[in-house]
């Protein structure tokens, strides 16, 4: 690949052609509509069941890519990582009977493999 | 799904959003073999002998009834036992030779 | 069969004439036999307990009394827990990254770990047994203003509350809203104000919390 200098201007160089490796990006966006899984894993997971098949919001994208810890449960110590995802949840949504104020909202962290669109 | 298979796809901790008491304002101090058993989670961890998410999984595999039954220490060290045992680190015996060994010492103070 | 060499842990039950738990007799013997086997060192636990013990909600404190009057470093402690916290040297010895919850006006944050016990340790030492027994943990996450209550907090309907389920490798700690009246205090006096359980989120931080604290 050629680096690509922008003409006039010290701003740094620019590479094209360059292939992100699978888990390097981020699939979701801050913003985006989610809608939480509904697999059921035995022996450990680490997305509780009251979330599960819930439809909420990317709040945020954690910067730093992370090893799947249902995977690092049963020692998978290192390899391919992907991001987690705060996940907001309206607290009507997780709750039918839900009684305090509709603005109520629950927040968790929700790994890349839980989660499609909405 | 029957009963039995509830007890597999809900795991014993999993409990948000279950029916639960009040909450007690409990708390103790923690007895010496506590810390000891909180730092040496912590070491285990340090020196990739078990990860925090492995000691969590071995908390799980306790079972609801084990669960219930011990406090929050003592399913730690349990869990880091069976979990040594899994990876060959120790063997059942030499950790009950080795129990008897400390039992004893303590019960008949040199 | 190895022979095991007696690898004498220290423990603070030798001084005194009563058995030992089961418990205890068996993390003496994981202990010993790690030590013996030279998986750890003699003296790691011991250290680990030393860290253990320096971590207490005043460090918390301090970063919530500096976040009240330095904005900047608000601004920092909000964007990045952790390395904010770095800053005044409170090191965090795990993987964990940390989630700093603004309360305002209009939104209270609350934190629990639903699965397990999840706690922000390095910046506020180890949680309460209310904390990490199944009525919170099952609760918070469904009726949050009925487990404020009980802890005498309550919070109006036209405030938001947001509560927290630690499932990852991020932490979480409460930065309460600063107490009114508050404004001649030093950066001292303000960290006298702010509980564990304040950073927790289930009580705000009040004047009167210095004389309630535990």
């Amino acid at each position: 690949m050629q680096p690509v200098q922008k003409r006039g201007s010290k701003a740094p160089t620019v590479f094209t052609g360059i292939v992100l490796a699978e888990g390097e990006a981020p699939i979701f966006e801050v913003g985006e509509h989610i809608r939480v899984l509904t697999r059921s894993p035995i022996g450990h997971y680490r997305v509780p069941q009251y979330v599960r098949g819930k439809r909420g919001v990317v709040e945020a994208i954690m910067p730093i890519r992370e090893l799947d810890n249902e995977q690092e449960a049963f020692g998978r110590n290192a390899g391919s990582k992907r991001h987690y995802y705060r996940i907001a949840l309206p607290m009507k949504e997780l709750w039918l009977q839900y009684t305090g104020s509709p603005r109520d909202g629950l927040r968790i962290e929700v790994f890349e493999t839980w989660l499609e669109r909405n | 799904m029957n009963q039995s298979s509830e007890l597999l796809t809900r795991l014993p901790n999993d409990i948000g959003g279950l029916p639960g008491q009040p909450v007690k304002k409990v708390d103790h101090v923690l007895e010496p073999w506590e810390k000891r058993c909180h730092a040496l989670a912590d070491v285990l961890d340090f020196h990739k002998i078990i990860n925090t998410e492995e000691k969590r999984r071995g908390v799980e595999d306790l079972g609801s009834e084990i669960d219930s039954a011990e406090s929050y220490y003592e399913r730690w060290i349990t869990a880091f036992t069976n979990i040594l045992f899994q990876k060959g680190i120790l063997t059942p015996e030499e950790f009950a030779r080795k129990m008897d060994e400390v039992a004893a010492r303590y019960a008949n103070p040199a | 069969m190895e022979h095991s060499t007696a690898v004498h842990v220290h423990s603070p039950s030798e001084a005194s004439s009563a058995p030992l738990s089961y418990y205890e007799v068996m993390e003496t013997a994981i202990q010993e036999l790690l030590i013996q086997k030279q998986l750890i060192g003699a003296g790691e636990i011991r250290r680990q307990i030393e860290v253990l013990v320096s971590r207490t909600p005043a460090l918390g404190a301090k970063v919530i009394a500096r976040a009240w009057v330095d904005p900047e470093f608000r601004s920092r402690l909000l964007a990045n827990g952790r390395t904010a916290c770095e800053e005044l040297g409170i090191t965090f010895y795990d993987d964990t990254k940390l989630i700093v919850l603004e309360n305002t006006p209009k939104v209270h944050n609350l934190i629990v770990c639903t699965l397990c016990s999840c706690y922000p340790r390095p910046v506020l030492g180890l949680p309460p047994d209310w904390y990490k027994l199944p009525p919170y943990r099952s609760r918070a996450v469904i009726e949050p203003r009925a487990v404020l209550a009980e802890f005498g907090t309550v919070i109006p309907d036209d405030v938001e509350i947001r509560v927290s389920d630690s499932t990852a490798a991020i932490r979480f700690l409460v930065l309460p809203v600063r107490p009114e009246g508050t404004e001649n205090y030093s950066e001292e006096q303000l960290a006298a104000l702010v509980t564990r359980d304040a950073m927790i989120g289930v009580v705000p931080a009040t004047i009167d919390t210095a004389r309630s604290r535990k």
